[in-house]
């Protein structure tokens, strides 16, 4: 079972980024995502419409979550309701084995961590999600990546990558201009990259009614670090805005679940992008695979060699050495938010509700 | 894995300039690709920016490989990284950024790469490239997969038509620098039991390089013709398989109706799997002599080694 050590927080937080270059260097260096258990946060085990009256199964760090219904009301517990032998309780469920649960969004969320910790106010905000849920199944989907959780958020949140590995989706490196903005706090990072005069997205091109040949982009992700979970905000002129919810539950340290959410209503329903365009994922998510899982195994033990890095891993980096502060942090104890999770980010993110 | 071995990691044919491709020397993984001069280029196949294969990537126009994850192009020679797409426009980037380069050799048509990128050109590699040829992974460790080719060929290789008796005509002994012994074989014709034959009609030499494993395989019949000459280059990759990359060539003057059929279908093979039951009750006989031949092998080329500084 795994601990929970939870004392007071102590007060000797310091901003892992502005402090000495030599640390950040460092940080990003001795990165071994494997390593990383960050704990008291919610996760987004499940779609709504996939928790039902019958038990269904999903785990985060190898710890069992049973979720089902009492009464239409989603519940989570450690063990199945049959398993009449049951091994220990781990400290993560209250003392009927019973997991804080919460649903918004259109997800089943679970608190893993303290129970004695478990607030609202910690739950992301996804300014693009109906609080009440209730998009249509054709918005909604699972893929999996064959990676550890926090590779496949670095992955997300250096778009260069798509240029090379999602060409045939989202267009390629031909632009103008790119610029990179990266903004954070304790719990988030957010990445913002205009692309000027880009080449367009071959998918807008065929289903989205995109006539010309280059698109001005603005593209957002923000990840939320201890939920793993990430909101993909990107406008696009000409086309349609893309809002994809993309949440890595780690299942293992090795395995990654996404039950994504990518919000299409904002586009006309004559134009078959509002259909096509979530199951881009499908094909979007074998891609990253391709690179994620062999990277993966490379990143499980610490390695004298240090990567290399561009300009263009300004987020990258900062995503590492936010995830490693919040680690060392938890690992001394304090499992304090510094930072509001749950306030409204559309102002950060660009979203206009349209 | 010791740095200056020479290791055939791939047959010629096999390395384009269309797709790179991926091989192993044990636990290092290197990619491999032929640049615009027809030059086959070896690097670690790992991108140094974030450990990506870059087997995964593209051979571009100029002959430098892109990686298929962020787009970082590195020279096939050096190493050096040499674009980054998305950083528009001239960049310098510092020696540092590079890619680990290794030593390539083409000849007799093998592609040989040395971990070390220094180290010398190899010493007279076959020039005659056998026309027949083929690559099989095999999970049998290198180790094991010579020892099991001393002891008894059939669990690795197939001659068609060939049986290999447990009778040597020289057991395994050096000659110049390689370890080397001689079988005899029958035709799988009617014939009479092995142990109770007199002569045999043809035999099969062996003879293998005491590191990499290399051999070159000759098979002759009573009157000395060659029947069938190959070459074998097993390589050591990940998780214990072995890496087995061929080349053969038929003898032109091949008497008896079974060194004829020789020339029908496939001659050569090399086995994908081994027979584990039988490989694990195969007395270790010929092979029992390998290792301290091979540290004599290794005493002696220490010994001119010093003798020549």
């Amino acid at each position: 079972m795994l601990d929970i050590k939870d004392t007071a927080p102590e007060q000797d937080f310091a901003d892992p980024i502005a402090g000495d270059p030599r640390n950040f260097a460092a940080a990003v260096n001795n990165w071994v995502p494997h390593d990383i258990v960050l704990k008291d946060a919610w996760f987004p085990l499940a779609h709504s419409f996939a928790v039902v009256d019958k038990p269904a199964r999903r785990s985060v760090y190898s710890q069992p979550f049973y979720l089902w219904r009492e009464n239409g009301v989603a519940v989570a517990a450690e063990f199945h309701p049959n398993d009449t032998d049951p091994t220990d309780k781990s400290d993560f469920s209250d003392a009927a084995g019973r997991y804080p649960v919460l649903e918004h969004y259109g997800y089943v969320w679970c608190w893993f961590g303290n129970p004695a910790n478990a607030d609202p106010a910690h739950l992301p905000s996804i300014p693009y999600l109906p609080a009440e849920g209730n998009l249509p199944k054709h918005m909604l989907g699972t893929v999996r990546f064959d990676c550890t959780a926090p590779l496949s958020l670095e992955n997300l949140i250096d778009l260069t990558h798509a240029d090379f590995l999602h060409a045939d989706v989202v267009g390629d490196e031909k632009m103008d201009k790119e610029v990179v903005e990266v903004f954070y706090d304790s719990e988030t990072i957010t990445m913002v990259r205009r692309c000027t005069n880009k080449s367009v997205a071959p998918i807008m091109k065929w289903f989205g009614g995109v006539k010309s040949d280059v698109q001005q982009v603005r593209q957002v992700i923000r990840i939320y670090l201890r939920s793993h979970a990430a909101i993909a905000y990107g406008r696009f002129s000409p086309g349609d805005n893309v809002q994809l919810f993309h949440p890595c539950v780690p299942e293992t340290r090795d395995r990654t679940r996404l039950d994504y959410a990518m919000n299409t209503s904002n586009v006309k329903k004559s134009n078959l992008f509002r259909y096509l365009m979530p199951k881009a994922s499908y094909k979007v998510s074998r891609q990253d695979s391709t690179m994620t899982s062999p990277q993966s195994p490379r990143y499980m033990n610490p390695e004298t060699r240090k990567d290399l890095h561009s300009p263009l891993d300004e987020a990258g980096q900062k995503y590492r050495v936010l995830m490693t502060a919040l680690a060392e942090r938890q690992a001394r104890g304090d499992f304090a938010y510094r930072d509001n999770v749950s306030a409204d980010c559309s102002e950060i993110i660009g979203y206009d509700g349209k | 894995m010791t740095e200056d071995v020479w290791w055939a990691v791939a047959r010629s044919e096999e390395v384009t300039g269309d797709k790179p491709i991926n091989i192993d020397i044990g636990d290092q993984p290197v990619v491999l690709w032929r640049d615009k001069d027809g030059f086959v280029r070896a690097l670690e196949d790992r991108c140094p920016h974030r450990r990506a294969p870059l087997s995964l990537g593209c051979v571009l126009a100029s002959g430098a490989i892109q990686c298929g994850y962020h787009g970082w192009t590195y020279d096939g020679e050096s190493g050096r990284l040499v674009d980054i797409p998305n950083l528009k426009g001239e960049q310098k980037y510092p020696p540092i950024y590079r890619a680990v380069p290794f030593a390539v050799s083409e000849g007799g048509g093998f592609v040989r790469i040395c971990l070390n990128a220094k180290a010398a050109a190899p010493v007279s590699p076959t020039t005659e490239t056998l026309p027949l040829s083929g690559t099989e992974n095999v999970s049998l460790s290198h180790e094991h997969l010579i020892a099991a080719l001393f002891d008894d060929p059939a669990l690795v290789i197939a001659i068609k038509g060939v049986h290999y008796t447990p009778y040597l005509m020289s057991e395994l002994a050096e000659q110049n620098g390689k370890l080397v012994l001689e079988r005899s074989c029958q035709w799988k014709s009617p014939h009479w039991p092995a142990p109770f034959s007199s002569d045999f009609p043809i035999t099969l030499r062996i003879g293998t390089d005491p590191v990499t494993g290399e051999t070159d395989l000759l098979l002759r019949d009573n009157a000395f013709n060659t029947l069938l000459s190959a070459t074998v280059a097993p390589v050591p990759a990940a998780r214990g398989v072995t890496q087995v990359r061929w080349r053969a060539k038929l003898g032109s003057t091949r008497p008896g109706l079974m060194a004829k059929m020789l020339g029908f279908g496939t001659p050569f093979r090399i086995l994908p799997s081994v027979n584990g039951a039988a490989l694990r009750t195969l007395k270790p006989s010929a092979s029992i002599h390998a290792a301290a031949l091979r540290e004599e092998i290794r005493s002696h080329q220490a010994a001119a080694h010093n003798v020549a500084a």
